[in-house]
């Protein structure tokens, strides 16, 4: 797994590539803590090059959302598709999180 | 004892041995090469210095013979200034020569030779000859003894008088006359007669080779050296080859022995020249030789030094430091071989305590340090590493145990987590309207995959399955308790979206982890087939009929626990008499293989269909053995949980 960011007027884009599974799950929670605590609340998490979520990827995605709730902050999700985006019907992740077809939406829509 | 790499045994390259090779070698070398140029400096010294002594000797002795024979000259040219100046009657004449013998020792004879007519009228000879025989001075007349030939015509009087001066004759047997080797100093003597000048005769006087040799080999010369002496044209006259004198000349021998070096020497000898040479004796020794000229008698003087004497000294002496260079030498050995070996002794214990404490005894006692050499440095270090190594065994030790003790620990949870499972099969044997069969491996010791099955009442029976998010013991700890909420609450509320939400609500609280677990739950009712079912966000499960195997259309509910108030739906589906329902966990379709790929729904639809489909524990263990053919020792990476209903219908539907 690989993460990048890039601030963004309205909200920091996070960009995560490859598998987030249970090996790369404390990472990502990690780099997002970093994140939450320099004092980011709004966030686009783009999953285009996500190939792969498993449970306790869900799990630390939660959590990080939780954790931006907390600070009256948003997280919206952009790109999903794919096998990402069966899991994500399943288990009915995605009625709970806002996701945009694009970063550009996901960003109007952190923005209103 | 186990086999030792090579190089632990001290062989023929050990530090001892080439410590001795080397410094032994070296100083060997050193101190041949200083020997050898000590022995030639010396030589060349020794012969510098040698040359001058040979000179100074040679010039002595030239002296002293030069001496002597001009004394001899002396007495013998004033013989003839007498008889020229004076009238002398014959006994006169015969008192004078006879006190010339009489008065010097170096001469042996004298005589007094006339020419023809000029003693007398009457005599036409006339030559008194006084010499030494016995002690006594004796006289005799070389006119009637010399038998063979009239003394006119001898050497020592015809040069001379030829000549008009003296001369020393070369060396001759007088024989008829003083009867010995000798060599006479002639000087002419004249009567001025009217203004002329008329030569009256030669005055000799003799000197005997054999005074002359004694006087040269008078003179000393180390041991075996000695002086001789040769004549103007190389003759031998003085030697201590005495069966040379008179016999040989320095060219004979050249001619002899064949070698021109020596008659090179000769023809010097007889130009006068002086030289210092080497070259092999007369008697065949390698030798020095310092020659000079007797100017008087154009004789030379030859001194002679042999080679190895005169180097004795030098040979004793390197003989004396070669001895005590071999002691050194010995010595240097003797030092190096106990400096190696008390080196190596601490190397050659540690050699040793290595090999206990490869053998697993790290008690071992280490060599003492005696120097903070480098071997003291080592062996420091080494007792260093015994004490870390002891140490990190002794962590290995408490690690490896504490994490038995973990492993112990989880074994027990595992037996719990399998316990709380239902496992026993059949299950229900009482009922005919239905078969169960269930499994579930963890992908470690204990998993967060877990399902259930009980009767609500006596005719509905609620089962379920469900995958807490993430693996190992929080997993497990959370599927505990919501195992056992969903037991508790399905028993209590008896329709699955109303356990769900209740279950939900009560795992929300407190939930800051956002643990979560996917759950499919449904109720069959054993008398109509009806099966009712609410998702909270588990994969669907496979329905199995006589059309076909298809995913059950269910409606995705989100996953029980993180979020509050979540409302699920029930749905509802018949099941015929023979349909199989299929529930299972995703540990099933992304089982993957060493090549990362993942087995697949497609794979489970094919192996489904495959399967035998009477007894549902054979079809639960085919589609698992399926799997693990998938994985092909791949790790197992999730839970891998099954749960299949088959309902067989009523009793009178049978």
């Amino acid at each position: 797994m690989n993460i990048q960011t890039s601030k963004e007027s309205s909200a920091m884009v996070v960009k995560v590539t490859g598998r987030l599974d249970a090996v790369t799950a404390p990472e990502y929670e990690q780099q997002f803590t970093a994140l939450i605590t320099g004092g980011e609340t709004r966030f686009v998490v783009d999953f285009e090059k996500l190939d792969y979520i498993s449970s306790a990827g869900l799990r630390v995605l939660l959590a990080m959302a939780k954790q931006i709730k907390a600070k009256s902050g948003q997280i919206h999700l952009a790109n999903i598709g794919g096998a990402v985006r069966e899991v994500f019907d399943i288990s009915g992740f995605g009625s709970i999180f806002p996701m945009h077809e694009s970063v550009i939406s996901a960003l109007n829509a952190t923005a209103g | 004892m186990q086999h030792l790499p090579g190089g632990l045994m001290p062989g023929s390259k050990s530090i001892v041995t080439r410590l001795i090779l080397v410094i032994t070698l070296s100083s060997s070398l050193i101190f041949a090469l200083t020997l050898g140029y000590n022995y030639y400096q010396s030589r060349i010294i020794l012969e510098k210095e040698l040359e001058n002594n040979a000179r100074n000797l040679a010039m002595s002795l030239v002296n002293k013979v030069e001496s002597e024979l001009v004394s001899v000259s002396k007495v013998t040219e004033g013989v003839a200034r007498s008889l020229e100046t004076g009238r002398y009657s014959e006994q006169e004449l015969h008192s004078l020569i006879r006190n010339t013998v009489a008065g010097n020792a170096g001469i042996y004879g004298s005589c007094v030779a006339y020419e023809p007519y000029a003693f007398s009228r009457t005599n036409r000879l006339y030559a008194p000859y006084y010499y030494r025989e016995n002690g006594t001075i004796k006289l005799i007349r070389l006119e009637t003894s010399y038998k063979n030939l009239p003394y006119l015509y001898w050497d020592w009087y015809q040069i001379p008088r030829e000549l008009g001066k003296s001369e020393w004759s070369e060396p001759y047997y007088d024989e008829g006359g003083g009867n010995t080797l000798m060599s006479t100093c002639s000087v002419p003597f004249y009567e001025e007669h009217g203004g002329v000048r008329r030569l009256k005769g030669i005055v000799g006087a003799d000197i005997t080779l054999d005074s002359l040799t004694e006087l040269v080999s008078s003179v000393k010369i180390l041991k075996t050296g000695y002086a001789a002496l040769l004549s103007r044209n190389g003759m031998i006259l003085a030697h201590p080859l005495k069966g040379a004198i008179m016999n040989e000349t320095f060219f004979s021998i050249a001619e002899s022995r064949q070698e021109a070096s020596l008659r090179e020497i000769g023809k010097r000898m007889i130009r006068g020249e002086s030289g210092f040479v080497f070259y092999r004796s007369l008697v065949g020794v390698r030798s020095w030789m310092y020659y000079a000229p007797i100017l008087t008698t154009g004789w030379t003087l030859a001194v002679v030094f042999p080679e190895s004497e005169l180097l004795e000294h030098v040979r004793t002496l390197s003989m004396t430091m070669a001895v005590m260079g071999f002691g050194g030498i010995l010595l240097l050995t003797i030092a190096v071989v106990s400096l190696a070996r008390s080196i190596t002794k601490p190397l050659r214990s540690l050699v040793a305590a290595t090999k206990l404490m490869g053998s697993g005894n790290f008690d071992v006692e280490l060599p003492a340090v005696i120097s903070n050499d480098e071997v003291g440095v080592l062996t420091n270090s080494f007792r260093l590493m015994v004490t870390s190594l002891k140490e990190y065994i002794k962590n290995l030790t408490e690690t490896t145990a504490a994490k038995e003790r973990i492993q112990s620990e989880l074994k027990v949870a595992t037996d719990i987590q399998a316990s709380l499972l239902p496992r026993l099969f059949p299950a229900f044997p009482d009922r005919p309207e239905f078969d169960i069969y269930a499994s579930m491996d963890p992908a470690k010791e204990v998993g967060g995959d877990f399902y259930d099955f009980f009767f609500i009442d006596h005719h509905n029976l609620c089962f379920l399955i469900a995958d807490v998010a993430d693996k190992g013991v929080p997993a497990a700890l959370y599927m505990m308790v919501a195992k056992t909420l969903l037991k508790s609450e399905g028993q209590r509320l008896g329709e699955p979206d109303l356990i769900l939400s209740y279950v939900n609500n009560i795992l929300a609280t407190d939930n800051d982890s956002c643990m979560f677990a996917t759950v499919f739950c449904a109720i069959l009712d054993t008398r109509t087939g009806e099966v009712r079912f609410a998702n909270a966000g588990h994969n669907p499960p496979l329905i199995m009929t006589s059309a076909g195997i298809q995913y059950l259309a269910v409606q995705s509910g989100f996953v029980l626990g993180p979020i509050q108030d979540i409302v699920y739906k029930t749905e509802s589906i018949t099941l015929q008499a023979g349909d199989t329902l299929f529930l299972y966990t995703d540990g099933v379709t992304e089982a993957k293989n060493p090549g990362e790929e993942l087995y697949g729904e497609s794979r489970l639809l094919h192996a489904l269909q495959c399967a035998p489909k009477e007894e549902l524990c054979d079809l639960i263990h085919y589609i698992r053995s399926e799997v693990r053919a998938h994985a092909h020792g791949a790790p197992q990476s999730d839970d891998v949980t099954m749960v299949a209903l088959k309902y067989r219908g009523t009793v009178a539907d049978a």
